[in-house]
């Protein structure tokens, strides 16, 4: 998987695990701003990259990301 | 009798399955055995069989009193693997599971998720942030429900509430700076939680500096907002505010502050703080200056009940939140 498949896959799992629309996020997205949601939707998102990617982010890495792209490079680091 | 000998006497009643996923740890065996001999729970030791096995030898414990389960053991592991990911709304799929349960803690809260144990007690080796976030992955949260959270049980000398001596308290150790729908959900787990293990009626009242509108500004705000949620969500439970303490607990003030009907104020056996600031200042001061002795933190929200001990914590406070969170979970069962 390239990186910008790699970025299209998690954009697709914050949608479903935030509840918004794909379309209108990007790797600039921002958590806490454009993607609002307690430590529930963080720990489902990591479920969902454990279990489509088969990458384990640890759970404090993945919450200390401002961004979606921030996500993806940790993604990265585990495949 | 003490309330806690109370409790005592209802986990003996119906002893509960507790998974100790920290069972290699001596503190954590002594006692997971001693509850297990004194039939309060049936301890089911999680980790490596071999290892268990020979240090419980060691330290001279009768193994029959355990039940142990090796997490290196194929057909069992896989058992547990294919009911857990045949359940709805679990988040982990088969390999990740899998590789998770690697870890005896999240063994440990998968064999819960599918009803193989009632309960896990974890916390003396793994962090707190360790234990709620394999309870929010394997475990998850109750329907409605958007935070974990704690309750403390007080018991206050000379303190003559509704409960007697009793009081239980929210959250005072978890959730930092709740918003209004996360302050909701404290409140309703906080009465759930009551109920389950001490049969209460819950009249739980949320705290702020202002009664019914004396005061004005966000933080009350806050505060009424979240009741709003909390009594929409839950309309069956009495959950009442923005109570100052002394309003939700003194029948007198109570009558002059607050007029209108109300099945919580002077009489409230719960209270619900605005935030950790005021939480955790709180049992303090009801520990320091009412000697008090206080049960807990009782972690709340999960689907079913998860503990974490405090890595410093005695074997005798290791016994005491034990044995309350089997009776919570016996409490949950019957409803």
């Amino acid at each position: 998987m390239d990186r910008k498949e790699l970025e299209e896959k998690i954009i697709e799992l914050v949608a479903n695990s935030y509840g918004v629309d794909a379309s209108t996020l990007s790797v600039d997205s921002v958590f806490g701003e454009d993607l609002k949601g307690a430590s529930v939707q963080m720990v489902g998102l990591v479920s969902e990259i454990e279990n489509e990617l088969d990458a384990m982010v640890a759970l404090a890495d993945a919450a200390a990301c401002k961004t979606i792209g921030e996500l993806v490079d940790k993604v990265e680091e585990e495949l | 009798m003490s309330v806690l000998d109370q409790i005592y006497e209802k986990a003996k009643a119906d002893p509960q399955k507790v998974a100790f996923p920290e069972a290699e740890n001596e503190k954590m065996m002594q006692a997971a055995y001693e509850c297990g001999q004194e039939g309060y729970i049936i301890p089911v030791l999680v980790g490596d069989e071999e290892t268990i096995k020979k240090l419980a030898a060691e330290r001279g414990y009768d193994i029959n009193v355990f039940k142990v389960v090796d997490i290196h053991e194929e057909s069992y592991k896989n058992s547990v693997i294919e009911r857990y990911v045949a359940l709805e709304d679990t988040k982990l799929k088969e390999k990740a599971l899998g590789r998770r349960m690697e870890d005896p803690l999240y063994y440990a809260m998968a064999m819960q998720k599918i009803g193989d144990a009632d309960v896990t007690f974890a916390g003396i080796d793994n962090t707190t942030g360790d234990v709620l976030l394999a309870g929010q992955m394997i475990i998850g949260l109750k329907p409605g429900i958007s935070t974990i959270s704690s309750i403390g049980l007080c018991d206050i000398p000379g303190f003559e509430g509704s409960e007697g001596s009793l009081l239980a308290v929210g959250d005072s150790a978890v959730c930092t700076n709740p918003n209004p729908e996360q302050l909701a959900s404290i409140a309703i787990s906080a009465c759930d939680t009551v109920h389950d293990l001490l049969g209460w009626e819950p009249r739980c009242a949320m705290i702020s500096y202002s009664t019914l509108g004396s005061g004005q500004g966000e933080l009350i705000d806050k505060v009424k907002e979240a009741l709003a949620i909390a009594q929409e969500q839950r309309p069956d439970l009495a959950i009442d505010g923005e109570f100052q303490l002394d309003a939700a607990i003194v029948p007198a003030v109570a009558a002059k502050k607050v007029q209108r009907e109300s099945k919580v104020a002077g009489k409230a056996n719960v209270l619900i703080w605005p935030d950790l600031n005021v939480g955790n200042t709180s049992v303090k001061l009801i520990q320091q200056f009412g000697h008090a002795d206080a049960y807990g933190p009782m972690l709340q929200g999960f689907n079913s009940v998860v503990c974490d001990c405090s890595r410093g914590a005695p074997v005798s406070e290791i016994k005491g939140n034990v044995v309350i969170s089997a009776v919570r979970a016996a409490g949950a069962k019957k409803k």
